[in-house]
């Protein structure tokens, strides 16, 4: 899908937590994140993750200078968890 | 008898092989890429589209098929004014434990929000889009609900779109 609009002129980045998956569909460009399936923007509440993991995709759209290029978002899921953990505290 | 360093180094290309006998024929495998479009403008000034397969949908509109043997190759369009409480999700496949407490985790319809509001972004398309993933017939899929949705995509007036694959 992601193929099919860059196709069509728009330029397009994904979010990924499955490497395998995509380096086999080879999208144009994506951000790889090494967190659990169904959080791929992060833990709840963590409004700055949250915006940090999609800038880090704009940035990517941005810079990419050839198709399939990875970026690897720079944080661990235990890092990301600890985050929450202690976000959740202060609530 | 199998060395236990060998069984170790075997691990992830078997489970690859695992995934394709469970689903038979549902991984899609490319050989070629795509050459990259641009954007034409600065970021502040660009049209900005979310595509999701985290079967999020607005409340009251029709139920994606979660337990269809094959896949359910309809979309949602989803406003990108809406709020949070507007939308719910129709999704099996992923955890959303996260999700059910701030969805925000897989579909940052606040967060892209408050980057239009804040200019970073130059505005929003005014419909997400929203699909369920776990299709089984990726050829089909490729045919039919990635066109569909491209098309959809450009008819909003994208500029760029993020995705993202639950």
């Amino acid at each position: 899908m992601q193929r099919a609009i860059e196709r069509r002129g728009v330029p397009t980045v994904s979010m990924t937590v499955a490497l395998d998956v995509t380096e086999h569909c080879k999208p144009p460009r994506s951000v790889f994140l090494p967190f659990m399936m169904g959080h791929h923007f992060g833990v709840p509440f963590h409004r700055e993750l949250q915006l940090r993991i999609i800038l880090a995709a704009l940035d990517h759209l941005i810079k990419t200078e050839r198709s399939g290029e990875i970026h690897l978002f720079p944080m661990t899921w235990a890092q990301v968890r600890q985050e929450g953990k202690v976000l959740e505290a202060e609530l | 008898m199998t060395a236990p360093s060998d069984e170790i180094k075997q691990l992830r290309p078997e489970l690859w092989e695992t995934i394709n006998e469970r689903y038979p024929g549902s991984m899609i495998t490319k050989t070629d890429f795509v050459p990259l479009a641009r954007l034409s403008k600065l970021l502040s000034q660009t049209r900005l589209t979310f595509v999701s397969s985290a079967g999020i949908q607005p409340r009251g509109s029709m139920p994606f098929d979660v337990v269809h043997p094959v896949g359910d190759f309809s979309f949602r369009r989803v406003p990108s004014a809406l709020s949070v409480s507007d939308l719910e999700i129709h999704q099996i496949k992923y955890p959303t434990t996260g999700a059910l407490r701030d969805l925000n985790v897989i579909f940052p319809i606040e967060r892209l929000q408050e980057l239009a509001a804040e200019g970073l972004i130059g505005e929003l398309t005014p419909n997400f889009f929203s699909f369920i993933g776990y299709q089984m017939d990726p050829e089909h899929f490729e045919q039919t609900l990635a066109e569909d949705i491209a098309d959809a995509v450009v008819s909003d007036g994208a500029e760029a779109a993020l995705l993202c694959p639950a």
